[in-house]
């Protein structure tokens, strides 16, 4: 008898420990439209900043970065271009969908940042 | 038979009890084969303590402890979030109240914005009860200056013959999306026993009465595993762990949420029985909270341009020793305790719209440090138709920390070094209860009691945790505060008609701890859009004094009220108001007789209820009348509340003893309203709104 109500109780012991939904994101950070090359900082998926040089062969030859990240992550990606006749584009992508984006145009003055928090669901 | 076995269990349970000392009130017992709530004699007190038992509990969506205990006459509490709510007790709140667990288990929450008091630590469905002692009366459980509030958990009990319970819980409310859901085990012999249970918790955000929804989602998650042994006849030890986690819990009125909370608790209890003719009893309690708070912005708008996240490490340990001796009528409890408060931690700011991505690191508490020795004596005797209890304790306490500092771009924006302070306080209560006959009894207690500043008064740096819009800033050079209180209480008690109960109080604070605004030149406000900083300092005194009345109608009766009502109301005779205009301060008046600020208005609850089929079916309507709170604080900057009334109903159906089911309907009406004590949501929108209508359920499984 004792044990015909434990085996009835074991459906709520399985819904206590059952599974938690994954948090998990594929971000993509994504720059484009520069004829010349960029400086381009970001944050990777351990939170190092990162700081490159890009060279770009042409404006349709775009520079990506991917990685997973997890709900709250920062995601962070800066350019700056010293050619005053290029433009630049740039986006944070979330599962393939655009969060973040701004662009500049003939203005090498000024970084074009976007940033923010992966959002919680 | 039945009678013997009642009573050699309540027996039991009373010597296991970690709360039943000769002035305290016996506890409820629940025997989970029987699935019975036995009730042992009440014992006479000559102060307030308003209980609430698990079977009331059972009967309500318990989401969280903070929210049960406004079920209390004069018990409120401060909603910041969906749930966590911060207790006040008579208009005492924060420090000026000793909430602790099991009768001496403190807890030191990590948020310097109290998203996680003490309650917010415990799961409701982890509760046997909760026990509210008011006034600075009882002082066996430590420093105690506005009430004592004691948590008392479920623990494993020595059974006469080897036996094992599963039991748990399911339970949804409405309007929340909420579910909740708890398995536990408990068994063994008289020897050895043990209990092991896990709990979890998972709200939506709710929507209020106007159909606006609130950001108050949270998750909740605990285990508890506790093992106790009886080696010897009245001989006890109970090891206890509990490991809780909270996730994204949602506050939407304070600049943070709470993303991660992991709290271990460990208390060991040690309990032996009649030791010798005089040597009655003896009780042991070695504690350790460990609380890891993280929070941070990511919900708000402004982390758009900074990422902030606050990191806490918190730690209280400590122990409590006490004998009860008794010679002839006269009883006598010698105790000491002690605690140790421990809280580093830091805030990280990202800012995250500059192209280099700068992180800045700010001490939120830098290594603070507060211990607390305490002495007590406890005394009691009956004269006849008097009872008598008198109390006494000292407490040495010290408080250090590193320097106060805050640095931006390696400025120095302040600077404290003296950070270090000692108090040797000294409290005492004596009270008596007079039974002028078998229906009429009067209670009068006197008391002082103290305590010295908290944590936050003393080592806060520039954050805004106040009611008002300002930075606070800590005085690690406070007094301690004294509360000097008189409780008159009666109690009307006939057979037939019911026990009606009331009581007054009027308590003189002096040293009053609050805060007064200080120059830029000493510290610039760090916090966008505040006022300025205000910097805690000893008010004078102010005065507080209320009351409760309770009616409650027989228990023999298939049919039953319970009706209460509270008030209270505090001033401060004279105080600073700064006037406010285009958002800066311009200038300070005097405000005579001020409203102390987050004081619940008045308020009454009413309840029918009738016991069907021999007690196993009972329905309840609850109606609740709070009156507009107009009494508000100035200097503060308090808005007035509207009243409103509020009607609930549940019931309980206990179908055999393996199954008992518990719902209702909260706020029937879907009246939007909100509670005086609700803080304003953060970005203009006002005040917190309550829940509007939810239906909920609870399935009680026991095997």
């Amino acid at each position: 008898m004792k044990m015909k109500h434990i085996i009835c109780i074991l459906p709520f012991l399985l819904l206590l420990i059952s599974c938690q939904k994954t948090s998990e994101k594929q971000i993509s950070y994504i720059v484009s439209k520069s004829i010349s090359g960029f400086d381009v900082n970001y944050r990777t998926a351990d939170g190092t900043l990162i700081k490159e040089k890009v060279e770009i062969v042409s404006a349709e030859d775009p520079w990506t970065y991917s990685f997973v990240a997890e709900e709250g992550d920062i995601v962070f990606l800066s350019t700056i271009y010293k050619d005053i006749s290029s433009a630049i584009n740039v986006q944070i992508l979330i599962d393939g969908k655009v969060y973040k984006q701004g662009s500049s145009k003939y203005d090498t003055v000024s970084y074009v940042t976007v940033s923010g928090t992966v959002p919680y669901e | 038979m039945r009678i013997v076995s009642n009573l050699i269990t309540v027996v039991i349970f009373s010597i296991f009890s970690s709360v039943f000392a000769q002035q305290e009130k016996p506890d409820t017992l629940i025997i989970l084969e029987a699935v019975e709530i036995i009730e042992s004699p009440v014992a006479p007190q000559s102060y307030i303590i308003n209980s609430l038992d698990r079977r009331s509990i059972e009967r309500l969506p318990a989401r969280d402890v903070g929210t049960l205990m406004r079920r209390i006459p004069n018990v409120s509490g401060i909603r910041k979030g969906g749930a966590m709510l911060d207790p006040v007790v008579r208009g005492f709140k924060y420090s000026q109240l000793n909430v602790q667990l099991n009768g001496g288990h403190k807890i030191e929450g990590g948020c310097p914005n109290r998203m996680d008091p003490t309650a917010a630590h415990v799961d409701a469905e982890d509760l046997r009860g909760i026990e509210v002692i008011k006034g600075p009366f009882a002082l066996r459980y430590g420093p105690n200056f506005g009430g004592v509030v004691n948590m008392k958990t479920k623990q494993p009990l020595p059974r006469r013959e080897f036996g094992i319970n599963v039991g748990a819980i399911m339970a949804y409310e409405s309007n929340w999306n909420g579910f909740k859901q708890r398995l536990s085990v408990d068994g063994g012999n008289d020897k050895v026993f043990f209990s092991l249970s896990g709990n979890m918790k998972k709200y939506g955000n709710y929507k209020d009465g106007n159909g606006n929804e609130v950001k108050s989602a949270f998750e909740k998650y605990n285990y508890t595993a506790q093992l106790g042994v009886s080696p010897f006849k009245d001989n006890y030890l109970i090891v206890s762990f509990d490991r809780s986690y909270g996730k994204n819990v949602m506050f939407p009125t304070l600049p943070m949420d709470e993303r991660e909370d992991d709290t271990k608790l460990v208390s060991l209890d040690y309990k032996a029985g009649q030791i010798s003719n005089t040597f009655t009893a003896f009780r042991a309690k070695l504690y350790l909270s460990d609380v890891n708070h993280l929070m941070d912005n990511k919900e708000r708008p402004f982390s758009d341009t900074v990422v902030a996240v606050s990191d806490i490490h918190a730690r209280n340990y400590g122990y409590r020793l006490d004998g009860i001796f008794s010679f002839g009528k006269n009883d006598v409890t010698f105790g000491t305790d002690y605690e140790h408060i421990l809280k580093d931690g830091d805030r990280t700011k990202t800012r995250i719209l500059e192209p280099t991505m700068p992180i800045m690191t700010e001490k939120l508490w830098n290594d603070a440090d507060i211990q607390n020795n305490g002495l007590f004596v406890l005394y009691r005797r009956t004269f006849g138709k008097l009872l008598l209890d008198a109390a006494a304790r000292i407490d040495y306490n010290r408080a250090t920390s590193g320097e106060l500092q805050l640095l931006k771009m390696g400025n120095v924006v302040y600077f404290n070094d003296d950070v270090n302070s000692t108090y040797a306080n000294i409290s005492a209560s004596m009270g008596g209860l007079y039974q002028f006959s078998k229906v009429f009894s009067l209670g009068l207690s006197f008391g002082r009691g103290v305590r010295s500043p908290d944590m936050s008064e003393r080592f806060i740096i520039l954050l805004p945790i106040g009611y008002d819009n300002y930075d606070y800033l800590g005085n690690p050079q406070l007094k301690p505060e004294v509360n000097n209180e008189v409780d008159l209480s009666a109690t009307l008690k006939f057979d037939h008609a019911g026990t009606l109960t009331g009581g007054f109080f009027f308590s003189y604070v002096t040293d009053y701890i609050t805060a007064e605004l200080i120059p830029e030149t000493v510290a610039k406000p760090q916090t966008k859009g505040v006022y300025g900083v205000k910097r805690f300092y000893n008010e004078e005194h102010v005065f507080l004094r209320g009351f409760e009345i309770t009616y409650r109608s027989p228990a023999s009766k298939k049919w039953g009220v319970l009706a209460y009502a509270a008030w209270t109301r505090g001033v401060n005779p004279e105080v600073t108001k700064y006037i406010i205009e285009n958002g800066q301060v311009t200038g300070k008046e005097t405000v005579k007789n001020d409203p102390l600020p987050e004081i619940p208005p008045l308020e009454g609850t009413v309840e029918f209820f009738y016991r069907f089929f021999d007690r196993k079916f009972i329905p309840n309507v609850n109606l609740r009348m709070v009156s507009p709170q107009n009494d508000i604080s100035q200097a503060s900057a308090e808005d007035k509340t509207p009243g409103f009334i509020l009607l609930n109903f549940n019931l309980s159906y206990e179908f055999n003893q393996y199954l008992k089911v518990t719902g209702g309907v909260s706020n029937i009406l879907d009246k939007a309203y909100y509670e005086h004590l609700n803080r304003r949501i953060i970005g203009g929108k006002g005040n917190m709104y309550e829940p509007g209508r939810a239906f909920y359920i609870n399935l009680f499984f026991n095997i």
